[in-house]
């Protein structure tokens, strides 16, 4: 049996008395498309973060092709091959696009130590940021200004900058969240380019775009796993027409 | 590197180098000095500040740890270059540790440890007698004969510490556009992405520390030997208040603001305050004016009014083409 990429087992965290996630075991096996759908406060979001380790978990376990991921610092974690992007932006604001991929690609290079060379003769550097920013197809606003760029730009940005990385396990915290139908449209398809050999764990509210997307769904509610399985199996669940489809 | 960088470099080593030429009055040639030992410990603090975002209170430490340590070395016999290196070496490894303390705690908790450290090395200097003097100080024997040559007078000594500024400058603007640079200046804006991205935040937080500590203690080395004494009065938190006021004066966001601060800071104590009584008030307003018109410091402000200038000229000759600058 092939490791699985992302391997969850009885994830607990509690905020206070509160609990967000409870016992929440998941698998994603390499390749795979994954959608976690719940209402708000579900504790979605709150997965990713025990995952990328900016919260710590009270209990549980994570591991990442089979290596334990707690109790590591984040950015190790990165080195192994996570990427995320967020749900609320979280850019350079005053560089330059092609400068906030720049940092991305920096971050899993020995060069990031190098106080004395001059980043901008590094050209193997800004070629591979300007074809990230190709992919997303923000190739001819790399000198742009983050703060001059229409939000739908932006959210492609977050998306160059993990993909930049050449993750094995990409998660994506509601990428479509804010855009126009156009723009959904757009991403939406550029999702589908991503190659098989990232994984890709996606947070969406937009079912529409999102259900074509993914093989298997995960629905959270309270922080606990009802319903899991093939996108025909959630959506016929009675359960997931309660909790999300409001019925 | 652009043409207009070179010409100003070329203008500014020009008019440097003929500063004692210029003014041949040793008074104001030794103030010339004066002001290349505070720009570099404004720039070393700005490395900090500017660069990382981390404001620390505390930077007169080292003038402690470097200074006293290269006095007292030098004063037990040992050669002068193996005093000041072992005093920037000691300064440099105290640097390390002071990052440490300093970095468990982030924003306010971690000015406030700065400051008690500056505070700390000032108590031991004052109160620790028998090795720094207390409050009479300690005075260095004499200046060095750094390979051979003879820095005693003003203006030898001027060009010695240009030499040093020079070469600590020089790493400062190679610093500033490097991958490290890039990620300090990331890890300011956004230390939680960067950590995402795979950047080490706390590594290169206690790095930058590190080298600031390093120039600052470089520094340290350069005003014992201008003053050939150090007293606790040096390290008290006003030094260290005024060299993190000299980096916002000029404008901390710039490699070059800290000089600039550095230079009206150092004359306007100096100079205007043999003239008007009130130089503090008068400090003080510069201060305020310049916040209030300029909120990211002279250097930044002036290249703002520069720029808006230029626009302002393009809009008025709307056939000329336009030329972009490209972004330095």
């Amino acid at each position: 049996m092939t490791t699985p990429a992302l391997e969850i087992t009885n994830l607990n965290k509690r905020f206070g008395g509160l609990p967000a996630t409870k016992d929440v075991s998941l698998r994603v096996m390499p390749g795979e498309r994954r959608l976690i759908i719940g209402p708000n406060g579900a504790g979605k979001t709150t997965i990713f973060n025990l995952i990328t380790g900016d919260l710590t978990p009270d209990s549980g376990s994570v591991k990442l092709f089979g290596r334990e991921l707690l109790g590591m610092p984040t950015q190790d974690r990165v080195h192994l091959g996570l990427a995320r992007t967020y749900q609320i932006l979280t850019l350079f604001p005053r560089e330059n696009l092609i400068h906030n991929v720049v940092l991305a690609l920096l971050g899993l290079k020995r060069l990031r130590w190098n106080p004395w060379s001059v980043l901008s003769g590094h050209a193997d550097i800004y070629r591979d940021a300007r074809a990230a920013l190709d992919q997303v197809g923000l190739g001819d606003s790399a000198e742009r200004i983050v703060l001059e760029t229409s939000y739908g730009e932006r959210r492609r940005l977050e998306l160059a900058m993990a993909l930049a990385q050449k993750p094995k396990l990409l998660l994506l915290d509601e990428p479509l969240a804010g855009l126009s139908h156009a723009e959904r449209q757009t991403v939406r398809e550029l999702l589908d380019t991503i190659p098989r050999d990232v994984t890709i764990v996606m947070i969406e509210h937009d079912m529409d775009t999102a259900l074509g997307f993914a093989e298997r769904i995960t629905l959270l509610h309270y922080g606990e796993v009802i319903v899991e399985g093939t996108r025909a199996e959630v959506v016929a669940d009675p359960r997931t027409r309660e909790v999300y489809l409001g019925d | 590197m652009n043409r207009r960088t070179i010409i100003a470099i070329a203008v500014a080593a020009v008019c440097l180098l003929a500063v004692p030429r210029l003014i041949v009055n040793e008074f104001y040639v030794n103030l010339a000095s004066q002001v290349l030992i505070y720009a570099l410990f404004a720039l070393s603090v700005n490395l900090m500040l500017g660069y990382g975002g981390m404001v620390s209170l505390g930077h007169a430490a080292y003038l402690g740890v470097a200074g006293y340590t290269c006095i007292l070395l030098t004063i037990a016999g040992y050669d002068q270059l193996l005093a000041a290196a072992a005093a920037v070496a000691l300064s440099t490894a105290f640097a390390v540790l002071f990052g440490v303390l300093s970095l468990r705690a982030p924003g306010l908790g971690f000015i406030m440890i700065t400051l008690a450290i500056g505070q700390i090395v000032w108590g031991v200097a004052y109160r620790y007698n028998d090795l720094t003097g207390g409050d009479n100080g300690l005075r260095h024997p004499e200046r060095p004969m750094p390979f051979g040559f003879d820095i005693r007078d003003a203006e030898s000594f001027y060009y010695f510490t240009l030499i040093v500024f020079a070469i600590a400058f020089f790493f400062l603007w190679r610093f500033d556009r490097s991958p490290f640079g890039a990620s300090l200046m990331g890890t300011r804006d956004q230390p939680r992405r960067m950590r995402m991205l795979g950047h080490n935040v706390y590594l290169v937080r206690l790095l930058t520390f590190t080298f600031a500590g390093f120039w600052a203690s470089i520094a340290s080395i350069l005003y014992v030997y201008y003053n050939l004494f150090l007293s606790p009065h040096a390290l008290a938190l006003q030094q260290s208040a005024e060299i993190l006021l000299m980096a916002i004066l000029g404008g901390a966001s710039s490699l070059t603001g800290p000089i600039v601060g550095a230079a009206i800071i150092t004359l306007v104590k100096n100079v205007v305050s043999s003239y008007v009584e009130r130089w503090n008030t008068l400090l003080g307003v510069v201060f305020v004016a310049v916040i209030i018109f300029m909120p990211y410091g002279l250097v930044p402000g002036c290249r703002e009014l520069w720029r808006r200038y230029q626009a302002r000229r393009r809009t008025d000759a709307p056939d000329r083409k336009q030329t972009s600058e490209p972004a330095a």
